[in-house]
C-alpha cells in the first residue's frame, strides 16, 4: 500500500466535502448552545432547548407521526416491492421490459408534479390530508426503491436452489420463506431501510398532502424557519439528522451504500 | 407451484405494485393532464397554457428558472470534479469514506440542509461574522434571499448526483492508458487533458441533465433560501396549486416544466452524439 501523500487534488475535494457538510458542521453544535439566540460558534453547552421542544406540542406530535408513517410505509413497500422483484426475476412473461419500466417511472417524474397529481385525486376522493392518503403517496415514491434493491440482489440468485427444495418435498410457501427469503435478505432488508428513509426526510410530496393535524416534522420544520431561527429548531433537526443516520449507517454496513447508487465496489487496481 | 399455475403466480405477485402504480400514479397523472386542458368557463381548451405563453411575465420566470438551472448545473461540475476524480485515483477505504461523506448529507431532508445554509449564509451567519470581525466589511453581505442563496442551496442539494455521474464513468477509465501516455512523454496536465477529460464526458453531460432537470422542479430551495423575491417555475406552481388555487393554470405550468426538461434532455444528449462524443464512442 502507499504511503499517504499531499495532493493538491485531495485538499480541494476535502475542501468541497466540508462545503457539502457544513450545514451540518453548524446546526448540531448550535443546538446545544446555553444562550437565548441562534448563534454559531455555539455560547456555552446546555441540553436546556432539547428539554424546550416537550413544551411544543406540534413537533412531539408531528415527530410520532413521521415515525409511524416512515414505518408503515417502509414494512408494506418491502412486501410489495420484493413480491414484483421476485415475478420479475423469477419468470419472463410477454410485457416484462415494460412492466418493469413502468414500475420505476414514479422516480422519473419530479415529486412536484406528482404532488400536485395527487393532491388533487385525494381531494376528490376525500383522503387529502390524511394518514392514507401520505401512505400511498409515499408507497408510491418507495416501492420503486425496494424493486430496484431486491431485483439486484436477486440477480446472481440460483432458481434451482427453489427446484431442489420442491423435489425434496417443500410446499411452495415453505421453498419461499426458508430458501428465497433468506438468500436475498441483505437485499430486502436494506430496501425496506432506504423506503424509511425517504419516508421520513420527504418533504416535496408531502408538502402537498399534510393537513394541520396531520403533519410529518420536515414539514414542521419547513413552516417554522420561514418565520423563525432559534436553537430550539436546531434542536429538533439534530434529531432529523439523528434518526436518519442510523438507517444510513444499516444500509452501509448490510449492503453497502456506493451499490444503492449504482457505483461498483470493484477497486480499479489491474 | 402445485396449487398455482404459473400465471397466477405472476398475477398474484404483481398485482399490489401494479395496483398502486395503476391508482395512485397512471390515473392521477392522467386526470391532472385534463385539468392543465380545463378552460375557466369550463369544457376543453388551451387556455392556461395560452396565457402562460402570452405573458412576458411568464417567460421571464421561465428564463431565469433555466439560467439558475444552468448556472447550478456548471456549478456542480466544477466543484464535483475534483472529487470524483479524486474518488477515482485512490481505492480501499479512502474511496469508501468519500463515498460514504459524498453521499450521507443528500440523504438527509432538503429542509436541514438549507436550514444550515440560512445560518451560513444570513445577516447575522457564519461567513458574515467573520468578514465583519475581521474588518473586511462594515454592513453584512446580501447572501440570502437572492439567487445566490438560492443557487448555493441548489449545488449543496445536487452535486451528490453529479459526483456519483462522474465517478462512474471515471472508474472506467483504464489506467494503463495514463502510463502509456506517461511512457510517451506527456505530462500530468496534458494527460489529464487528453485521456481523462475526453473519456468522462458521457459522465459529465448526464451529470449536468440530471443536475439541471432536478435543480428547475426544485420549489424548497427557492422558498427557503430565495424569499420571495426568487420566482421561478416550481414556485409559481406551487402558489398557483396550494395558494392561488388556481389548478388549471397551476398544472398546466407544471406541464410546461415537465416539457422543458424533456426538450433539454432531448436536445443535449442528440447535440453531443452526433459530433465528435460519437466519434469518439462510437455511439
Amino acid at each position: 500500500m502507499t504511503r499517504p501523500k499531499f495532493s493538491w487534488l485531495g485538499l480541494v475535494a476535502v475542501c468541497v466535502l466540508i462545503g457539502t457538510v457544513l450545514p451540518f458542521l453548524v446546526i448540531i453544535p448550535s443546538s446545544f448552545t446555553s444562550g437565548a439566540y441562534l448563534t454559531f460558534p455555539p455560547q456555552g453547552f446546555s441540553l436546556e432547548w432539547y428539554a424546550r421542544i416537550l413544551d411544543r406540542p406540534e413537533f412531539v406530535h408531528a415527530f410520532g407521526f413521521s415515525l409511524q408513517l416512515a414505518s408503515v410505509t417502509a414494512v408494506l413497500a418491502t412486501i410489495i416491492g420484493t413480491l414484483a422483484a421476485i415475478a420479475m426475476s423469477k419468470y419472463s412473461f410477454p410485457g416484462k421490459a415494460a412492466v418493469n419500466g413502468a414500475l420505476l417511472s414514479p422516480l422519473v417524474l419530479p415529486a412536484l408534479i406528482l404532488g400536485i397529481a395527487l393532491l388533487m385525486l385525494f381531494s376528490r376522493i376525500g383522503i387529502a390530508g390524511t394518514f392514507i392518503g401520505l401512505l400511498l403517496a409515499h408507497l408510491l415514491i418507495t416501492v420503486p426503491f425496494v424493486i430496484r434493491l431486491v431485483l439486484t440482489g436477486l440477480s446472481g440468485f440460483d432458481y434451482n436452489i427453489e427446484k431442489a427444495a420442491s423435489i425434496l418435498g417443500a410446499s411452495p410457501l415453505r421453498v419461499f420463506w426458508t430458501v428465497t427469503i433468506p438468500l436475498i435478505k441483505p437485499a430486502i432488508f436494506s430496501g425496506g431501510i432506504f423506503a424509511f428513509l425517504v419516508s421520513f426526510d420527504n418533504v416535496t410530496i408531502s408538502l402537498f398532502l399534510v393537513s394541520n393535524k396531520q403533519t410529518t416534522l420536515p414539514i414542521v420544520i419547513f413552516n417554522y424557519i420561514q418565520d423563525s431561527l432559534d436553537p430550539m429548531i436546531a434542536a429538533v433537526s439534530t434529531i432529523v439528522i439523528v434518526v436518519s443516520l442510523v438507517p444510513i449507517v444499516l444500509i452501509e454496513r448490510f449492503y453497502g451504500l456506493s451499490k444503492l447508487f449504482g457505483l461498483s465496489e470493484r477497486s480499479e487496481t489491474p | 407451484m402445485t396449487i398455482f399455475s404459473r400465471r397466477a403466480a405472476i398475477a398474484v405477485l404483481l398485482a399490489p405494485a401494479l395496483v398502486l402504480l395503476l391508482g395512485v400514479f397512471i390515473l392521477p397523472m392522467f386526470s391532472m393532464f385534463v385539468t392543465s386542458l380545463t378552460s375557466p368557463e369550463g369544457g376543453l381548451g388551451l387556455d392556461s397554457y395560452a396565457r402562460f405563453f402570452t405573458d412576458g411575465y411568464y417567460w421571464g420566470v421561465l428564463g431565469k428558472t433555466a439560467t439558475i438551472g444552468a448556472i447550478t448545473a456548471v456549478a456542480t461540475l466544477v466543484l464535483g470534479y475534483p472529487v470524483a476524480l479524486f474518488m477515482a485515483r485512490s481505492d480501499g477505504w479512502v474511496r469508501g469514506v468519500i463515498t460514504f461523506v459524498v453521499i450521507v448529507p443528500h440523504l438527509v431532508s432538503v429542509v436541514i440542509r438549507n436550514f444550515g445554509w440560512l445560518m451560513v449564509l444570513g445577516d447575522n451567519g457564519v461567513i458574515n461574522s467573520a468578514l465583519m470581525s475581521l474588518g473586511w466589511i462594515q454592513r453584512p453581505l446580501q447572501l440570502l434571499y437572492n439567487e445566490f442563496g438560492t443557487i448555493v442551496g441548489f449545488v449543496d442539494s445536487f452535486i451528490a448526483y453529479m459526483i456519483l455521474a462522474l465517478a462512474a464513468s471515471l472508474y472506467n477509465e483504464d489506467p494503463n492508458l495514463a502510463r502509456a501516455g506517461s511512457i510517451l512523454g506527456a505530462g500530468r496536465l496534458r494527460r489529464f487533458l487528453t485521456i481523462t477529460l475526453p473519456l468522462s464526458l458521457p459522465g459529465i453531460l448526464s451529470g449536468l441533465v440530471l443536475v439541471f432537470s432536478l435543480v428547475i422542479s426544485s420549489f424548497i430551495t427557492p422558498i427557503l433560501l430565495g424569499g420571495p423575491r426568487v420566482t421561478v417555475m416550481a414556485t409559481l406552481t406551487y402558489q398557483q396549486i396550494l395558494i392561488t388555487l388556481d389548478w388549471p393554470f397551476g398544472t398546466a405550468i407544471s406541464f410546461i416544466l415537465l416539457a422543458t426538461t424533456l426538450l433539454v434532455v432531448t436536445v443535449v444528449t442528440r447535440a453531443f452524439e452526433t459530433k465528435r462524443y460519437k466519434e469518439v464512442f462510437g455511439a
